[in-house]
């Protein structure tokens, strides 16, 4: 904003406190999830004339649902998994005993943290029953999360 | 008790423990082992015994040879929890699904547990992947590999 040819003649103190005011204004109703008509009280309080008002409020409807996702992801949570990726190997021998074909996956879940953007991914191997009881246990909770949607 | 030097029977306990576990890993057949150890001149009666020991041991040597081999962290359990966000410091009146798990490890002994979240379409996802993950073993391919390796 301070590079903006149109706003150079304004003092640069006066341009911030717009900005930030405006700001605020705009994430608190976006937090508060409020609608056109309070938007407009409020700023009809802080004397704002008809013609800005309806301005500032086709803005805000234009860019309120960024604004929502923007805000709900801010915030602390556990490690998110995005993605799992799999492989699937057929032991032979290892060097302590031979002749042990048996299958193996080795399952990979993609992991993002909110805060730092990166974190080493969750690794680990499972015979095929272990496999099972895993999908098993996440279908539950699929099951689960369909019936508490229908209720 | 037995009347012979300390030494001796280190010696042939280490011998045959050797003696075991080789045959173990290898798990060579009744008729290799007999041929194995014909060569030691020992007494039928005896070689029989041992033939005994073997085969009688041989399962559990093996699965305590397995322990012995190096590994990935591997799957333990999982537990699940149905969560749903209705609000937070930066936006109110929210609904926001998502499914809460522990995964336990067992790494090396020690079981670990990892706490980690993930939302309702990427749990969905996770679901298809691994069950596609989980009928590849009973693809033609994978069979036939498996067959021809016994």
């Amino acid at each position: 904003i301070l590079d903006d040819p149109d706003l150079k003649d304004i003092d640069p103190t006066v341009l911030k406190h717009c900005h930030a005011a405006a700001s605020m204004c705009i994430l608190e109703a976006g937090k508060q999830k409020a609608d056109i008509s309070a938007i407009s009280t409020c700023l009809e309080d802080c004397k704002l004339d008809k013609e800005r008002i309806e301005q500032f409020c086709t803005e805000y409807e234009k860019n309120k649902d960024a604004l929502e996702i923007l805000l709900g992801s801010i915030g602390r949570s556990p490690l998110h998994i995005t993605d799992v990726s799999w492989r699937l190997e057929y032991q032979i021998k290892n060097n302590q005993l031979h002749k042990t074909y048996q299958p193996s996956y080795l399952v990979t879940l993609n992991v993002e943290n909110s805060d730092s953007g990166s974190h080493p991914d969750v690794s680990f191997s499972c015979t095929m029953e272990q496999l099972q009881d895993l999908v098993g246990k996440l279908k539950d909770a699929a099951k689960s999360l369909e019936r508490a949607t229908q209720m | 008790k037995l009347n012979i030097g300390v030494d001796t029977i280190q010696h042939g306990v280490e011998g045959l423990v050797y003696l075991l576990t080789e045959s173990s890993k290898l798990m060579i057949s009744e008729v290799d082992f007999q041929d194995s150890i014909h060569v030691l001149g020992f007494s039928d009666e005896l070689n029989k015994s041992l033939l005994q020991l073997y085969l009688d041991n041989r399962k559990e040597i093996r699965s305590i040879l397995g322990e012995l081999a190096p590994r990935l962290p591997s799957y333990h359990s999982l537990e699940w929890r149905l969560d749903v966000q209705l609000a937070s410091r930066s936006l109110r009146q929210q609904i926001k699904p998502a499914v809460t798990m522990k995964l336990h490890l067992n790494q090396n002994e020690d079981l670990t547990a990892q706490v980690l979240q993930t939302d309702p379409a990427t749990l969905l996802h996770l679901i298809q992947q691994l069950e596609q993950a989980l009928g590849e073993m009973k693809m033609n391919h994978c069979r036939r590999i498996v067959r021809n390796m016994k």
